[in-house]
């Protein structure tokens, strides 16, 4: 019998969809939460809504296998996606695959961090992608299923089972799905996806290896300036990787939080070079242990502070979320990117 | 039922194929190779100490990563490659 690791079909006879579970679980393809069937008849439907990007994939870290439309395509069905999901889904896995994304670093690390999925343009109406209250939690098909479709092909397609290739000390709940869409039109700057070069009109997903959102709570704060310091207090935690991993981190901000800062005039560039100098880390709330071994890869204190990046540009700035005074920090693995691909 | 397999994938064209020579631990020179990870270095170390029981250590030498969490470049494992005969990996935490 072959191996079914070299079949892209796979004849499984007669199942149900609790049988079916039984069995792909044994395979080793699941999440842990109920998966659709793969049939060939679906996954042909998803296949056609990319037909005509014939742009070639990367080979996938750790396994290093290239990936096929069809392998791509069952992992979103099997996520539960509706198939106009599916483009959406393959620019994720193009944007994942960017070399300095780091992939293998990423999903092989200790570090608990997910791939975080944000989706930008018009097809976030479409696709009715929650960019509101609630936008990284529960209840809307396109979050859920799209970032947890990414999550099965890194797991089956890649490779990162847990405690195997995917080394994760405690993981992240995130790691199920971590989807989101900016709220643009709550937005009083320039959307992230424009901010990155591309056109308003254009449809986009950005990638980026983080850790769950940090929440950032400011009630009390009446201006600008405050909310700033109440974020970059948030922001300044000697726990995260990127005290010493120097990579990029996210701050989404709440649509309220937004108004204030935007009254108070400030742009998205004045509130990043806010934000980096206001987030140092003072040496007296990092151990000497660890400030001993920043310091021997490299990573020295400026003065008596540590950054909590490589400069303000590794602070990515958005606005996503609902009523109410609550923003996120996400910050990343550290040797990563945010990645941006556009949708075709 | 057929089902398409979600693990399905095609084998990534290979890289040339490289001729390895005989090692003679005894005598060749042989990079200590650290992922900068802590205590990467120390373990490396102890290694070099057991080498050392048997053989000239001369030649063998320390070489780290820039990052842990990342690769290492291309110009180091060209170097190190170029200079020894062996690489032993400190990998992990």
């Amino acid at each position: 019998m072959t191996d079914i690791a070299e079949q892209e079909v796979i004849d499984i006879g007669d199942m149900d969809v609790e049988t079916f579970n039984e069995f792909a679980t044994q395979q080793g393809w699941s999440d842990g939460m109920p998966l659709f069937v793969p049939t060939e008849a679906k996954v042909a439907k998803f296949v056609e809504t990319v037909r005509g990007d014939n742009r070639p994939y990367s080979p996938v870290p750790p396994r290093q296998i290239v990936p096929t439309i069809q392998a791509m395509a069952a992992n979103a069905v099997m996520a539960g996606c509706k198939p106009e999901y599916f483009p959406v889904v393959t620019a994720a896995m193009r944007s994942v695959l960017e070399p300095d994304f780091n992939l293998h670093g990423t999903l092989a690390t200790t570090h608990s961090c997910a791939p975080m999925v944000m989706i930008s343009g018009p097809i976030r109406k479409e696709l009715n992608v929650n960019c509101s209250s609630n936008c990284f939690g529960q209840g809307w098909q396109a979050n859920a299923t799209i970032g947890r479709a990414l999550g099965l092909m890194l797991l089956n397609i890649a490779g990162a089972k847990p405690g195997e290739m995917d080394r994760s000390t405690q993981g992240n709940p995130a790691k199920f799905t971590f989807c989101f869409g900016e709220n643009e039109e709550e937005n009083p700057w320039t959307p992230y996806h424009v901010q990155r070069g591309f056109k308003p009109t254009d449809n986009v997903v950005t990638v980026m290896s983080g850790e769950g959102p940090h929440n950032l709570n400011d009630h009390g704060s009446t201006t600008g300036d405050g909310l700033l310091t109440t974020f970059a207090g948030g922001m300044a935690t000697p726990g995260a990787n990127t005290v010493y991993g120097k990579g990029p981190s996210f701050i989404i901000i709440g649509p309220e939080h937004a108004a204030t800062l935007k009254r108070d005039g400030f742009t998205i560039e004045t509130i990043r070079e806010e934000l980096w100098q206001r987030s140092r880390i003072h040496i007296s709330r990092v151990s000497k242990g660890n400030l001993d071994t920043y310091a021997s890869t490299g990573h020295e204190p400026e003065g008596d502070y540590l950054r909590i990046g490589r400069s303000p540009q590794d602070l990515h700035i958005t606005v996503a979320g609902g009523p109410g005074k609550h923003s996120a920090f996400i910050p990343s693995f550290g040797g990563t990117m945010v990645a941006c691909t556009r949708i075709q | 039922m057929l089902i398409v397999n979600p693990t399905f994938g095609l084998a990534a064209a290979a890289g040339p194929t490289v001729a390895l020579k005989p090692i003679n631990w005894a005598t060749d020179a042989i990079a200590l190779m650290s992922n900068s990870k802590p205590n990467a270095r120390e373990l490396l170390e102890g290694v070099k100490a057991k080498l050392g029981a048997f053989r000239n250590v001369d030649n063998i030498e320390f070489h780290a990563k820039n990052s842990a969490s990342q690769a290492a470049p291309k110009e180091l494992i060209q170097a190190v490659a170029g200079k020894y005969r062996a690489a032993l990996l400190a990998l992990g935490d």
